[in-house]
């Protein structure tokens, strides 16, 4: 998954890392160069004062020690010199038994010298002519102090890089936390909405979020507003046909049909099989499937009246009972989640001799619905074909058929899945395993 | 029994008035909302039965009224709203049962018996049992140690609401309030006729007359 956080953090990272290190080569190189240059210009003066010392002597060109600067005298005292004439040559006391590898060229050697001890020489060669013959002077400088001065200046350079770089990143994470807080107050709401704990997103967006917590909360109003009225207009249409039904049936049991027997049984039989097929597709039809994300459907508010209402429509004496986690939210739509439950306690009513149980539990991520009764049960080798066809086992007890057709349609849609099973009442169990996620 | 009906589909009133006339039922009949919300509520019915979908004032707002103005009446919702949380919400609404359309004449007739046995504090056994005697709706006869006896059709609505009230006393109005619906012309000799009829048939003693209160059924106090 891309975070915004972390591809902005990369990003600062590789910006302030390149800018960083040219900002200290380039520094550090444009310093080096200066100094080279004021040394360059020591080191020339350095000759002229070795050409004042060599003077003529009587035995020819001497070398007056006197003219020297001591630190020549001084053994590995980081200053240097040779001088060549055509028949004789000095260096340094100061050299002892070194010999670099003097510059071959005049002025400021390029390359940095290998002297005694380790040290890294700057080197420097005049060329003189007096009296009619050359004299060459080379000098050199210990360079390592300024090279290890410049790798300090480096190295702390590199921290303060490091430091600063830290700093930022940490200034950045608590900006962008603050900036990208109402995303994540959006983030946690839409969860929210998914878990069934709220029906709409928070108004108090900033400008750039409003427009996007506008649209969802209009989608979902519309789609909730889309879902009642077609439910509504639903409703009308059932009442429409299942009205004229009504009639029709009356109608049917008249005295004057009663003379004809087997058009009366035919008569009922067709107007049996609309009705069936009106209430299967009408209630097919209500289904939300899902399509509201923050439907749920609240155990402790819903299933007392459930149960309330399936003790009014049976015979009394019937127990019924329930049991569910506290607080049990199920993330599916009220009225089809009324329906199957409806449906399923009201065959189990029908064929219970004394008690009938649901039951509601946690299983990993999803919930497990057991629907006990202490009936008379389905012999095993029926099940399948219960719940394949949701046929009608024995048409004088209704409701193994069409209840069970809905609970199929319902169970479809939400991808669920159910089998039945022996009970430990002694009847039916229904046992329905919902997965989590829609 | 006196039954209020409200329905606003006319062929179905029309075919529910004639079979619950046929079973020996009072019926008034309503198709509006305002009406029966009205009428229901100032009228000694023994049931009601209310569609939903109603013109004028919708049935359940009809229904929350009645029991917040403390009607106690048995409620029987007929309508095609059908789904569970339409029913759970007729109950909350205050009703006593719930039958949905499209219906089998005898479901309703079975509903509307072990609704008015229920209301009268009986037992919902398959024949209404009260004073030494056993009545079948369906076949509108009694039977008495064993015998089954004929009755006609206005014995067995004055039998039937003796029964369903045993052991009190009921004035001559109460019983001409709910033994004819509101357009019959009301005899009050009509009633002295069948309870002698009645007496002729079952014995002298099964229902007590207090002169100037009215009649008792049942014999105990």
């Amino acid at each position: 998954m891309k975070s915004i956080q972390r591809s902005l953090s990369l990003a600062l990272i590789a910006t302030l890392l390149l800018v960083a290190l040219v900002l200290v080569q380039t520094s550090l190189w444009l310093f080096e160069s200066g100094l080279r240059r004021s040394l360059e210009t020591d080191l020339r003066e350095e000759t002229e004062g070795l050409l004042i010392a060599l003077v003529k002597g009587p035995n020819g060109d001497q070398l007056d020690v006197q003219r020297l600067n001591p630190r020549y005298q001084r053994p590995f005292s980081g200053h240097y010199f040779k001088i060549e004439l055509p028949e004789r040559t000095w260096r340094s006391r100061s050299l002892w038994d070194a010999s670099p590898e003097w510059p071959e060229r005049a002025g400021l050697a390029d390359e940095l010298l290998d002297g005694p001890q380790e040290q890294r020489l700057l080197g420097y060669r005049a060329e003189y002519r007096r009296d009619g013959q050359p004299i060459i002077i080379s000098v050199a400088q210990d360079y390592t102090p300024v090279l290890e001065s410049f790798a300090r200046v480096r190295l702390s350079g590199l921290g303060l890089v490091g430091f600063a770089l830290l700093a930022l990143l940490l200034l950045q994470r608590y900006a962008m936390g603050l900036a990208l807080r109402p995303l994540e107050r959006a983030r946690q709401q839409i969860a929210q909405l998914q878990q069934g704990q709220r029906q709409q997103l928070d108004q108090q967006a900033p400008v750039e979020l409003q427009p996007l917590v506008e649209q969802i909360n209009h989608l979902l109003s519309h789609t909730e507003d889309t879902l009642q009225r077609s439910r509504h207009a639903l409703g009308n249409l059932g009442h429409a046909l299942k009205t004229p039904l009504a009639v029709l049936g009356s109608l049917v049991q008249r005295e004057e049909l009663a003379a004809h027997p087997e058009l009366q049984a035919s008569l009922q039989e067709q107007l049996e099989q609309i009705q069936q097929r009106v209430s299967r597709e009408l209630g097919r039809a209500r289904l939300s499937v899902d399509v509201l994300p923050g439907a749920h459907f609240d155990c402790d508010a819903e299933l007392p009246a459930l149960f309330d209402t399936l003790a009014m429509i049976h015979r009394s004496g019937l127990d019924l009972r329930w049991q569910a986690p506290a607080g049990c939210r199920l993330p599916r739509d009220r009225e089809d989640m009324l329906e199957l439950l409806g449906n399923l306690l009201d065959n189990a009513c029908k064929w219970a001799r004394s008690r009938v149980e649901l039951s509601i539990e946690r299983s990993g991520d999803g919930f497990v619905l057991l629907v006990d009764d202490d009936g008379p049960g389905i012999p095993a080798a029926q099940r399948e074909q219960v719940i394949n066809r949701g046929v009608r086992l024995d048409e004088s007890a209704e409701g193994h058929g069409l209840g069970l057709g809905i609970v199929s349609d319902i169970l479809t849609a939400w991808r669920g899945e159910w089998s039945l099973e022996e009970s430990p009442l002694g009847g039916l169990r229904v046992r329905i395993a919902l997965p989590a996620t829609r | 029994m006196r039954l209020l009906l409200v329905e606003d589909n006319v062929p179905l009133a029309d075919e529910l008035v004639a079979s619950l006339s046929r079973n020996g039922y009072a019926i008034d009949w309503l198709a509006d909302g305002r009406d029966a919300g009205y009428q229901g509520a100032s009228e000694p019915y023994d049931l009601i039965i209310l569609d939903l979908g109603l013109p004028g004032k919708p049935g359940l707002e009809v229904l929350r009224d009645w029991r917040a103005g403390g009607l106690t009446t048995p409620v029987l919702i007929l309508t095609a709203r059908g789904s569970w949380a339409e029913r759970i919400d007729g109950l909350k609404a205050g009703a006593d049962d719930y039958l949905t359309k499209p219906f089998h004449p005898e479901e309703l007739l079975l509903r509307i018996q072990a609704l008015l046995r229920r209301a009268h504090g009986l037992a919902n056994q398959p024949m209404l049992q009260a004073g030494g005697l056993e009545l079948d709706e369906a076949r509108q006869c009694c039977r008495k140690d064993g015998q089954d006896i004929e009755l006609t059709a206005g014995e067995f609505r004055l039998l039937r609401y003796f029964m369903l009230h045993p052991g009190q006393l009921l004035s001559k109005t109460q019983l001409t309030e709910h033994l004819y619906d509101g357009e019959t012309e009301r005899d009050s000799n009509v009633i002295e006729v069948h309870i002698n009829r009645l007496r002729g048939k079952l014995g002298r003693e099964l229902i007590e007359t207090r002169r100037g209160q009215g009649y008792r059924f049942g014999g105990q106090p």
